[in-house]
């Protein structure tokens, strides 16, 4: 009951005009930044954190609730209507959703996809509301070294496992991890890799990295590999479902939340795998003539599942981020920046230290997926204009908004110069296809990681066995190791299977 | 497995990034042995995580040359778009963005912007293979550019009050 009143009482500030306002804003401009191939959320916000500096805590982060959400919606609509494979969350989406807009049904494939990801982000909401208090009365009870762990485990997940090469995926993290020694050291005060350059020694800023990985090596890649690309745009059709769609649809988006919800819940992150099975999910279960559309005419059911899994596993990882402080995506990692800013560490304490923000930031999100399923179903029409802007004009508009964004934190030269040398690593990490959320990942969690590792190390005086003699601590060094190993033994046995 | 063939440039290619991460690690060694070690209490200093990144990243250095060297990256996402990068376009755009950031705080930030978004259109739609040279195009980029970075100057300064460089003090341009 005492969830109950608190939300409530979420819902009362979260209900405040101003506050209302921020929501719709956040909601819009995450639709249409969505819509717009070239950015995603997390450069989105991370343009937009400057603003951390004026508006009030509660309020901006409703703001970028919304544009985390509103995004997810948007791509969907790119991935269905363009022939282009955008980016790896909504890949999945356009393998069906294209097919069915080939095939004059592009409005069904947008409606399932919209409602998809109402009813699963509602539902994973739901499920924020009630888990994650109960996870934040657990994560009290860790101590560093088991936090340690689990960051170890979120950067494991996110550099070795997901990404095609362990090699490729590691380098990533480590530069990453290397960004973030620069700057003074939280526990010794010691400045590291500053050079003398006094503008270094508050560390490099998450925005600059984000936007210089993002959106300027965006529009490098842009004028250098793409200048010759054509792309072909689908015909839209109306915006409606027959009643064998909704049939088709719904036990659909149930499965893809139940497959997306628990993948966002562990620091392991990426929506690339929940999508994935659920598409692979939904073709099995297929039946028939339902059953010969997947790779035809386009089955709706992997439009769906997908869909309802992306928006579940995007809402669900709100639970680590909000609970133990550990982002497991390129976005997520940015709004803790975004907390970080308002000197505020999301962790156990955050439900108890800030339970007002907290609990107004979760029924935001029940107040965005109402905005954005009206914005998007009616009005998608509208959203698809905007795919008709030339590719020029909009990727030199987002080198001016970068600007904004970087030289807005911390009105510094310097910085846009940092920016034009990060936009050409992110060009080569592209080229060569070197994964970019774990430096991202690496550099926002690395600091917190080191003071975590010391800090248990003080209370082991000194010693590393203090990682051993804790329960926890050691489940989850044979769940590190697990990850690690097991998905290897799992390749070998079946090349082996293969060879026999 | 399967594993791509690749042509002789590619692999080149591929050795210097692999270069690249080998001199990144040493540089980052180099820099960590004048960070002191005082651990205090644990024994953990402040030179311990800068060591570890910098071995880290020599090993995945090394390995990525011994890739490049015996046949090529392993499991390579094929890049997307042209074989060949368009380098005029490219410098078109890096001449707007080190512009920007050379000249914002003298000539403000609108007509800094400005001057990066028509020399980035110029350098974009070169790539496109739709150059167009004429004045009555430049002066539409320029009224473009305008119509983007003045509004959001405006929203920065005046609503959110943040500060962004001004060509005067007024907070209008």
């Amino acid at each position: 009951m005492e969830i109950f009143n608190q939300l409530l009482l979420g819902f009362a500030t979260a209900a405040t005009p101003v506050n209302l306002l921020w929501c719709f804003v956040g909601c819009a401009l995450g639709t249409a930044i969505g819509v717009l191939p070239g950015i995603g959320p997390a450069v989105a916000v991370a343009m937009l954190l400057p603003i951390t500096a004026k508006v009030e805590a509660t309020a901006s982060m409703i703001f970028f609730a919304g544009i985390y959400y509103g995004a997810m919606y948007g791509g969907s609509t790119t991935s269905i209507l363009l022939n282009t494979p955008g980016e790896t969350a909504s890949m999945v989406t356009a393998m069906e959703g294209n097919r069915m807009a080939k095939s004059g049904r592009a409005g069904a494939a947008l409606a399932t996809a919209a409602i998809g990801s109402f009813v699963a982000g509602t539902i994973a909401t739901v499920m924020v509301t009630l888990f994650a208090p109960i996870v934040a009365e657990l994560a009290v009870k860790l101590g560093p070294p088991e936090y340690f762990m689990l960051m170890l485990l979120a950067f494991t997940t996110v550099s070795a496992v997901l990404g095609k090469s362990t090699v490729r995926g590691l380098t990533a993290l480590f530069v990453g991890l290397a960004a973030g020694l620069v700057g003074l050291d939280q526990i010794s005060g010691q400045a590291r890799y500053t050079g003398g350059v006094p503008e270094l020694l508050d560390g490099v800023e998450i925005v600059l990295v984000a936007v210089g990985l993002f959106a300027v090596a965006e529009a490098m890649y842009a004028v250098l590999y793409e200048g010759r690309v054509v792309e072909s745009q689908n015909k839209m059709s109306r915006v409606h479902m027959t009643g064998r769609d909704w049939r088709r649809s719904w036990p659909a988006w149930l499965r893809g939340t139940a497959i997306g919800a628990p993948f966002g819940c562990i620091p392991a992150g990426g929506t690339e795998i929940p999508t994935f099975l659920s598409y692979a999910t939904e073709k099995k279960l297929a039946k028939e003539d339902d059953k010969a559309e997947f790779g035809s005419a386009g089955a709706i059911e992997g439009v769906a599942g997908p869909e309802a899994a992306n928006n579940a596993t995007v809402t669900a990882a709100m639970i680590p981020l909000l609970t133990l402080g550990i982002p497991t995506s390129n976005t997520t990692a940015i709004l803790l920046g975004a907390f970080q800013n308002y000197g505020i560490q999301p962790g156990p304490q955050l439900f108890t230290s800030s339970s007002a923000l907290v609990w107004a930031l979760i029924a935001s999100l029940y107040i965005g997926n109402v905005m954005l399923l009206v914005l998007n179903l009616p009005l998608v029409g509208l959203w698809v204009k905007l795919l008709k802007i030339p590719k020029p004009y909009l990727y030199a508009g987002i080198l001016i908004f970068a600007t904004v964004g970087v030289y807005g934190m911390r009105q510094s030269a310097f910085d846009l110069f940092l920016l034009y040398g990060i936009g050409v690593l992110g060009v080569v990490m592209r080229r060569f296809d070197f994964p970019t959320a774990p430096v991202v990942v690496g550099m926002i969690l690395g600091p917190l990681a080191e003071a975590q590792l010391r800090n248990a190390m003080s209370i082991g005086e000194g010693s590393a066995m203090v990682f051993l003699q804790r329960p926890v601590s050691v489940i989850l060094i044979v769940v590190v190791l697990a990850v690690l190993i097991l998905p290897r033994l799992a390749k070998s046995w079946s090349a082996r299977r293969l060879a026999a | 497995m399967t594993q791509q063939s690749f042509s002789n440039a590619q692999l080149r290619m591929q050795k210097l990034v692999g270069a690249g991460v080998v001199l990144l690690a040493l540089g980052l060694a180099a820099g960590a042995i004048s960070i002191p070690s005082a651990a205090g209490y644990g024994g953990a200093g402040p030179n311990f995580l800068p060591w570890v990144v910098s071995l880290a990243l020599l090993v995945c250095g090394v390995f990525i040359v011994w890739e490049a060297m015996s046949g090529g990256f392993r499991s390579l996402d094929e890049p997307g778009g042209a074989v060949h990068g368009d380098w005029a376009g490219f410098a078109w755009v890096s001449a707007g963005l080190l512009a920007n950031a050379a000249l914002i705080t003298t000539i403000g930030f609108i007509f800094s912007c400005t001057l990066c978004f028509v020399l980035a259109v110029q350098g974009l739609r070169g790539a496109e293979g739709k150059a167009d040279r004429r004045p009555v195009a430049w002066l539409k980029d320029v009224l473009i550019g305008l119509a983007i970075s003045a509004p959001v100057y405006w929203m920065f300064t005046k609503f959110l009050a943040i500060n962004l460089p001004g060509l005067t003090s007024t907070g209008w341009l």
